[in-house]
């Protein structure tokens, strides 16, 4: 898994490419931690994620928990067909908001 | 059926992605779909990062073992352990309609391999717990 945050006026992109799962996730949570530390508006880049398996998944729902909490947003955007699956037999499709491209997640934010 | 590799690991969480090195090898030797390979990719985290949490912790003697096995028509995984008897699909599948706020954080990975598989079952035999998955190469 390769992480990488930008931010783009006050919204804070983070792309994960590879896989998101048991062995990744401590990885990610922590890059991910850091950025909800700073930033209530968040964009998760997926254009480049393999799959994402439970632990993966875990660490979107605390995620989403905080920032709902908080006020903040979170949108995710570049979803494969196997993470597509993976979020609509997890539910998951219904509770986050996943957008087509970049410029859609990045819209009216 | 020809059985392509088998591997033990020891019992401990890293040691799951030892066994998607070799399973990602055996993807490309062999030029698996994408969507075949990502599924089984998934089952497999979600039964290793299980057992090796869960079902074998504190026993640093023990291992968990993978073997998959491949046709021409679908790719058959077999994970048996020796491990207390435990069904890992003896439960009810989990709540997928809930809101962010009231979702419990996991319970989710063995409802994503019951879906993303073909076929899963459990045994219990000779003393030990033996999983076997199957997903085939063309969905139908």
């Amino acid at each position: 898994m390769e992480i990488s945050t930008r931010t783009s006026n006050d919204i804070h992109i983070v792309a994960i490419a590879g896989s998101l799962d048991s062995t990744t996730s401590p990885e990610a949570q922590k890059a991910i931690d850091a950025v909800l530390a700073g930033g209530r508006k968040v964009v998760l880049d997926f254009s480049a994620l393999d799959y994402i398996s439970s632990a993966g998944l875990r660490v979107l729902l605390g995620a989403a928990k905080q920032l709902r909490a908080s006020g903040g947003t979170l949108r995710i955007f570049g979803l494969n067909q196997s993470v597509r699956e993976v979020f609509e037999i997890s539910g998951f499709s219904a509770i986050l908001a996943v957008y087509p491209s970049e410029a859609e997640a990045l819209g009216a934010m | 059926m020809r059985l392509e590799f088998r591997m033990s690991v020891s019992a401990h969480p890293g040691e799951v992605e030892k066994v998607n090195v070799v399973f990602a090898r055996f993807a490309e030797t062999y030029a698996l779909p994408d969507g075949v390979r990502r599924s089984v990719n998934v089952a497999l985290d979600e039964l290793l990062a299980n057992e090796l949490q869960h079902g074998l912790a504190g026993r640093d003697d023990s291992s968990v073992t993978v073997e998959v096995a491949l046709d021409d028509e679908r790719v058959l995984v077999t994970i048996p352990d020796d491990g207390p008897p435990f069904d890992p699909f003896g439960f009810a599948a989990p709540d997928t309609t809930l809101s962010v706020e009231d979702r419990p954080i996991g319970g989710l990975g063995i409802h994503l391999v019951r879906e993303l598989m073909d076929e899963v079952s459990y045994e219990h035999r000779d003393g030990q717990n033996v999983v076997v998955l199957v997903k085939y190469l063309v969905a139908g």
